[in-house]
């Protein structure tokens, strides 16, 4: 199983990198339609179309991709804390936690010089404090954030997965769907109490309670590995079944949404049904450890890289959309193209950038870009 | 090589990166950051490749993996049991 969670961890950053080519795929079908169509076409002509499914359905897999780093990481800190200690060192915890945001400001400063050179973008310095805090600089950089406030909590969370790991999943989980269900009123278009109105505008994605039960669900696995391993493998068909018609529905249910809400464009969300989803596929995905994965060492190695990947692949992927955008806006209007162009340098090239600093004498600072 | 010497070389090229911290085999890996959630598992799969020895999952465990030369004991006697 302990080899299986870095071939989860590879899939997962393909899943990423999919999820954000997706994400710009909708940005040229919507936003940037009058680049390739007459400035007459309605913004959202193209919802229904083919494109529009697959990306849905590739948006629909995806959600488990973060649920399946912060399982990773929770699992490590259950590893890190061991067998005989009361729990996880606070120098771990440190160390991960200087290991993760030093390539995290290098990152974000990188976010927010493209921001001043391409959009002119400049901020006080307060708003630019504000967005490192919150993982602003870029939309996916709020998972170090994220990742951060959980290796923070860590020790005090470890006792808790000895002993009461039962309960401490049922109030992360329940912590978790309380804080999901918040966004609820905004997915369907409702009015709420105005009092009730900054709760529900925005639930910040940075914020711990948003994962609360995946990172725990991690810690928990990683010191009742054997019992929890025999009872998901006892039910490994339900599992699979699971992920199959909750994949399914939660295309339907977000289709149902957008219907109610009457906004045709709005963002994806992580939904109630998609949390059953990601822990069907999780489940699965080790109840099933026996069976073999195509290109598992593959897999393993890009998982093995998929921290470097993650930060470095949004700025690539910005400037390759913006580049097609001002240089071939033809290319927007076929998903076919445009999206192997995003997906092939928004790998290729972070890949490429790893491996070369790997190979290089400036290596001993790879720890500093990369993680 | 030995099975400390070869640990100590994947360690020192593969996770450190030829960062320049001396380490010694008695070193603690994680306290001082050298091994990551992804680096215990990249640990882990080397030495199944290179060894030609499953891990067993509830071995992957901080008493074993602390330092190279606990890894290294572990390895001598998880290999002679086997």
């Amino acid at each position: 199983m302990i080899r299986r969670l870095l071939i989860l961890n590879g899939l997962a950053i393909l899943g990423v990198i999919l999820f954000h080519s997706s994400g710009w795929g909708f940005v040229a079908m919507f936003a940037w339609v009058h680049r390739y169509m007459p400035a007459t076409t309605d913004t959202f002509a193209q919802a229904g179309g083919t494109a529009y499914y697959a990306f849905r359905l590739i948006e629909q897999l995806i959600v488990v991709s973060i649920p399946a780093f912060l399982f990773v990481s929770g699992f490590f800190i259950a590893f890190a804390t061991g067998r005989t200690h009361k729990t996880v060192g606070w120098n771990i915890v440190g160390a991960r936690i200087k290991n993760l945001l030093i390539p995290y400001l290098l990152w974000s400063l990188l976010a927010f010089a493209m921001g001043m050179v391409l959009d002119g973008r400049r901020l006080s310095p307060l708003a630019y404090v504000q967005l490192l805090l919150t993982g602003g600089a870029t939309p996916a950089y709020y998972y170090v954030i994220l990742l951060c406030q959980f290796y923070l909590f860590s020790p005090f969370l470890v006792p808790l997965a000895k002993k009461h790991w039962v309960l401490l999943l049922s109030v992360a989980l329940v912590l978790q769907l309380a804080v999901q269900i918040l966004q609820y009123p905004v997915i369907l278009g409702l009015d709420v109490p105005s009092g009730m109105q900054p709760f529900v505008d925005r639930v910040p994605k940075w914020f711990f309670a948003t994962r609360a039960f995946w990172f725990t669900l991690g810690v928990v696995f990683g010191f009742h590995l054997k019992t929890l391993k025999a009872w998901i493998t006892r039910y490994k068909w339900v599992w699979l079944g699971l992920t199959v018609v909750t994949y399914v529905l939660g295309v339907i249910e977000w289709e149902m949404y957008i219907k109610w809400s009457g906004h045709i464009g709005m963002a994806h969300r992580e939904t109630l049904l998609d949390n059953v989803f990601s822990i069907a596929f999780i489940f699965a995905f080790f109840a099933f450890a026996n069976v073999s994965i195509l290109w598992s060492k593959q897999l393993g190695w890009l998982g093995g890289k998929s921290f470097g990947i993650y930060m470095a692949h949004v700025p690539v992927m910005e400037v390759t959309a913006r580049a097609i955008y001002h240089l071939a806006p033809w290319l927007l209007a076929y998903q076919i193209l445009f999206q192997p162009i995003l997906i092939v340098l928004g790998l290729g090239i972070p890949l490429l950038l790893i491996v070369l600093m790997e190979r290089s004498p400036a290596r001993r600072y790879y720890q500093y870009v990369f993680g | 090589m030995d099975t400390q010497a070869i640990l100590m070389d994947y360690i020192k090229k593969e996770l450190m990166k030829g960062r320049n911290v001396d380490i010694s085999p008695s070193d603690d890996l994680l306290g001082s950051g050298i091994i990551d959630s992804l680096g215990i598992l990249q640990l882990v799969s080397f030495i199944e490749e290179r060894f030609n020895f499953q891990v067993p999952d509830e071995d992957v465990v901080f008493e074993n993996f602390f330092s190279v030369e606990a890894l290294t004991n572990y390895l001598k006697n998880a290999q002679a049991a086997a």
